[in-house]
């Protein structure tokens, strides 16, 4: 492993002082003079035509300033996929149909939330109401009514992948096995609720203050919806209490508030309730995948047809990135040397799916780790073994996709399998125990740019200042993952500061580096990173130069930054401290402030990603075989996530994909009646809490990405996947129970144990 | 999720409340904790003209036990002190169960078992137990007092027997004779912090003939805690094997009457109240031959 002196160190985060006390200041904690209050009205009903809207007596109601209604705003979609327009489906407020219970129908601003609450209860709308179908198969049957016009059918996204002769490689397989498996939708559950504030400047331009994941994107969808120009746009993003993908898209009440606050003169604000969240809240997709594959006797993977279909609800929302990603993890982690995939993404009449930790992965890789599971079982080989056998290694071809440049998958089942002494307690567990295995490969960050931004995909500025600090600007988008303490940590060791010398300000699109395209798909470490350290390089050629230049040095000297100093590499005798070499870079340039600007674009890495995350995980379970009740005894987690920056900021991505896991796997779930969300509190949405949490071990693979900063690559998300198989397995273990339908219930343990005995 | 306008009392006499019950009329509500009151009235779902705090009242969060006398809870002790009281622990540990098991920290801190019980849920973890070991609740208003046993108290969903202007003052449970055991379990979807889908409470005497009383109560699965008379019946005066106890939870099973709701299946409810009867009963018994 590289010697660092910051990164790798468990370094405090930027941000853990100001939220424990409670000084963080989310968006709804702000508050603008003579400041209205928004609130959407949304659709009763899951399908119908609006026929007419009386907002009269609304309007009529003291304290009222603003009732808006799709014939008020301009008629403009929006939508992430800029690339391809006719993807783009939604608008701010509903023209002529809603959609789902929960659809976006008009919004209210007034002086105070009770008025805006009660006039939003004083609209009429007259529906007439339509079909509503709640599922796929129902909408994607021959002469099923179109959700929206634009897409009879109602699938509104294929994806297909196809390399090698699949047909040809079932032909030579020795066992061939087909399964389907169905996957459920699950809330991203952020501790805190959407919220916009937005605010006319003095010269007609917009600042919105809101609760996402990106600034950018947000940014320019809004202005084309407004008819403005981009940068009369200002987004700000405040402290944001999480996001998991559910905060990636410009959203109804950033629009409202920007909208509004336009037409009024005033600040407008709108905050969702919990319940709003719940009852229409994006969500992660509900699929089916039907998988066949085929294996040598021996194990050897031959061939692989995945088929799925993707339940996105009402809209396309982020779902055609999900489709696309689902082909790709599909054929991830393994060799697949014959491969196809035919992905469809279909409406129906629910709340729309989007991305959500993992972005098609967890779903995708469930469905192949329990169908690798039962393959091994069937061919009488170790499951740990299986996945030896066929692991994908540094430098394998994906076609169309990357050459996987750093890959820690072997030593990460290796690993894991030694810490949980995996084969002994396979064979020695008490009964109503049981251990299962779960894998996962992630993507840092997208090389797709379907925004179609001008854009680099990050950028960074570094200003260094002759009292020896530095202030480090980005669009990067700290939302709880801890990104801007990975950023100075980065530019730290690569400028020999500490921690206190750097400033960080972020994610404000009028003053930091244009661009950034948020905080998702596991991107921010590697390609902000890139962009930061490439600054933070431009930076000290010019304190080298001048450090040179000082000591009349010889040419041939390579020149460091380190411990506050610059100096010729190892000759600490001629260190000259960093704030007096940044004072001779000004002085020879009459006084110009010694800034650098750093980019990164990824550029021939395929279509998919610079770079890949590995893991293995390993579950301990115990089976209550009268109540059903699964409680997780122990995790342990091996993975390769290059380099790590921060050891602390991955413990916690590890607790909080595991918690995540948990509730995949055993008890959340959307209870839903005729399109209807039942369940739309804590109370009755079973996400687990502390209390649930199972002890856990990590190992970090030591790898080095070569693309990768300083060798890092992601961490956030991939730990998402393997949670529920490893727990599913090790369900199958204890009880003979074998999910193939999430989540894994006690009735459902129950159930099958009766039918088993 | 605003408030509704309202009324706020505080008063720090037990008179001074009665009074000001009577006073306000059908739109007052009552204030212990207020963690099932004010979620109510956050979402819009009750809209109390006013609202009388009992927490200043000092004599109505005493918690008293008497060998003699038994237990009394006041009506504003907290879950987290009924869950934590020492003489509790030692001769009431189902009912400390019960309150420690209740909801979370923080509700524990700021919700009573009083309250738990007004509230009227199916679910209410503290009922089952307290239905078992007898309890009454004592009522007082400004024209008199009265005691209920406690099985007369819940008469549906959020509906309970008190009438306007009276408050439910403290629980008294018997002092736990010799031979006698007690034990609560329940059942939910999440793994430690839930509302129960199923709970059980139950207690038994136990003499040298065998099991000669027994009270079995279930939650969640009836419009109110319900009593379990059929699987009674099948333990009353047998000794308590191992067939004998499964056969009571079948019989419980079958006299429930659970619904499907967005907590659990009406089958799955149905098959947890003969699992947690029968480990209820083996408990109590265990805890009956201990004493």
């Amino acid at each position: 492993m590289e010697q660092f002196s910051i990164v790798g160190k468990d370094v405090p985060r930027n941000d853990a002082v100001a939220k424990a006390r409670g000084a963080a200041v989310y968006t709804d904690d702000m508050t603008l003079p003579g400041m209205l209050f928004g609130k959407i009205l949304r659709s009763p009903v899951p399908h119908a035509r609006i026929i007419n809207i009386d907002t009269s007596k609304a309007k009529a109601l003291p304290g009222v300033k603003s009732v808006i209604t799709g014939k008020d705003i301009p008629k403009v979609k929006y939508g992430n996929w800029r690339l391809f327009a006719d993807t783009q489906d939604e608008y701010a407020l509903a023209m002529d149909k809603v959609r789902f219970i929960g659809d976006e129908v008009a919004a209210v601003a007034a002086v105070d939330k009770e008025t805006a609450q009660e006039a939003v209860e004083l609209i009429d709308v007259e529906y007439e109401e339509l079909e509503g179908l709640y599922d796929v198969d129902a909408t994607t049957k021959e002469g099923a009514p179109a959700i929206h016009d634009y897409c009879p059918g109602n699938v509104s996204v294929n994806r297909k992948i196809e390399y090698g002769d699949v047909e040809k490689g079932f032909g030579e397989s020795d066992y061939i096995r087909e399964d389907t498996f169905e996957v459920h939708a699950v809330s991203h559950a952020y501790l805190e609720p959407c919220s916009a504030l937005a605010q006319l400047d003095l010269d007609g331009r917009i600042t919105l203050w809101t609760s996402t994941q990106v600034p950018y994107i947000v940014q320019c969808l809004l202005a084309s919806t407004l008819g403005m120009r981009e940068n009369d746009v200002r987004v700000v993003k405040p402290f944001v209490g999480g996001g998991f993908g559910g905060k990636m898209e410009l959203r109804t009440w950033e629009f409202c508030a920007a909208f509004m606050s336009k037409q009024t003169g005033r600040p407008v604000k709108f905050t969702l309730s919990r319940e709003e969240e719940f009852l229409t809240g994006r969500r992660r997709h509900p699929m089916t995948l039907h998988s066949k594959v085929g294996f040598k006797k021996d194990g050897t993977l031959v061939a692989k047809d995945l088929r799925i279909v993707l339940d996105g609800g009402a809209y396309n929302a982020m779902g055609p990135t999900a489709t696309f990603l689902c082909g790709n993890f599909g054929a991830m982690l393994y060799r697949y040397p014959n491969y196809r995939f035919h992905g469809q993404h279909a409406y129906t009449n629910k709340p729309p799916a989007s991305a959500m930790r993992g972005f098609g992965a967890p779903q995708s890789l469930y469905a192949s780790e329990i169908q690798m599971n039962m393959a091994a079982e069937a061919l009488g080989i170790d499951p740990v073994e299986m996945r030896l056998k066929n692991a994908q290694v540094s430098g394998d071809k994906i076609p169309d996709v990357a050459t996987i440049s750093s890959c820690g998958f072997k030593e990460s089942i290796e690993a894991v399998a030694r810490m949980s002494d995996w084969k002994r307690r396979r064979k020695e567990l008490k009964p109503g125990q049981g251990i299962g295995i779960g894998c996962y490969s992630f993507i840092s960050g997208g090389v797709f740019n379907w925004f179609n931004t001008q854009y680099p995909f990050s950028a960074a500025e570094v200003r260094a200042f002759s009292d020896g600090t530095v202030h480090l600007l980005s669009m990067a988008s700290d939302i709880g993952q801890g990104c801007d303490t990975a950023m100075k940590q980065m530019l730290a060791e690569e400028l020999g500061l500490q921690m206190k010398d750097i400033r960080i300000t972020t994610a404000d699109t009028a003053t930091t580096p244009q661009a950034d395209l948020g905080a998702w798909g596991s991107r921010v470490t590697l390609m902000v990173g890139n962009a930061v350290l490439d600054a933070a390089r431009k930076i000290k050629e010019q304190l080298f130069g001048a450090l040179s230049a000082r000591l009349n040095a010889n040419v041939v000297y390579e020149m460091e930054c380190k411990n506050g100093m610059v100096q010729p590499k190892g000759r600490p005798k001629k260190a000259i401290p960093f704030g007096d070499v940044v004072a001779m870079v000004q002085k020879s340039k009459r006084g110009e402030p010694l800034i650098a600007h750093g980019y990164y674009t990824p550029r021939d890495k395929g279509l998919v990603t610079p770079a890949f995350g590995f893991g293995a995980q390993i579950a301990l379970v115990e089976v209550d075989r009268e109540t059903g009740k699964v409680e997780v005894e122990q995790m342990w987690t091996a993975h390769d996530c290059g380099t790590v920056i921060n050891p602390k900021g991955v413990e916690g991505q590890l607790a909080g994909s595991i918690q995540m896991g948990l509730g995949y796997a055993l008890s959340e779930q959307f209870v839903m009646q005729d399109g209807k969300t039942l369940n739309t509190n804590f109370l009755d949405y079973k996400m687990p809490t502390a209390m649930d949490m199972p002890p856990s071990a990590v190992e970090h693979i030591d790898t080095y990405e070569p693309e990768g900063p300083l060798g890092a690559k992601e961490c956030g998300e991939g730990l998402a996947s393997p949670t529920a198989p490893a727990i599913s397995d090790a369900v199958y273990h204890a009880t003979g129970y074998r999910c193939k339908d999430l989540p894994i219930t006690p009735e459902k343990i129950l159930n099958s144990m009766e039918e088993g005995a | 999720m605003t408030l509704p306008k309202f009324e706020y009392f505080a008063p720090e006499s037990l008179d001074e409340a009665q009074q000001l019950l009577l006073d306000q009329g059908v739109g007052a509500h009552l204030l212990a904790g207020g963690t099932d009151l004010l979620v109510k009235m956050n979402h819009g779902l009750l809209k109390p003209a006013s609202v009388i705090a009992l927490k200043h009242i000092k004599e109505l969060e005493a918690i008293t036990y008497d060998p003699k006398e038994g237990l009394k809870i006041g009506a504003t002790a907290l879950l987290a002190d009924v869950a934590a009281h020492a003489d509790i622990r030692k001769h009431y540990p189902a009912i400390a169960a019960g309150a420690h098991e209740t909801a979370n920290v923080q509700i524990r801190n700021m919700g009573t078992v009083a309250g738990n019980l007004c509230n009227a849920a199916p679910s209410a973890d503290n009922a089952p137990t307290l239905l078992a070991m007898d309890a009454e609740v004592e009522i007082k208003s400004a024209t008199g007092e009265r005691r209920l046993p406690l099985d007369q108290f819940f008469k549906g969903p959020g509906q309970n027997a008190l009438a306007s202007g009276e408050i439910l003052t403290a629980i008294h449970v018997p002092a736990p004779g010799s031979g006698e055991g007690v034990s609560y379990q329940h059942i939910s979807a999440r793994g430690k912090v839930d509302i129960s889908a199923v709970c059980v409470g139950v207690m038994v005497h136990m003499a040298e003939n065998g099991c000669d009383d027994v009270r079995i109560f279930l939650g969640a699965v009836a419009p109110v805690p319900m009593r379990a008379a059929k699987a009674e019946a099948l333990v009353r005066g047998k000794q308590l094997t191992e067939e004998t106890i499964e056969a009571a939870g079948i019989a419980a099973m079958e006299e429930s009457q659970p619904i499907t709701d967005v907590r659990s299946s009406a089958d799955y409810r149905k098959k947890m109240v003969a699992v947690l009867t029968r480990r209820a009963l083996a408990e109590a018994r265990d805890r009956a031959l201990k004493r």
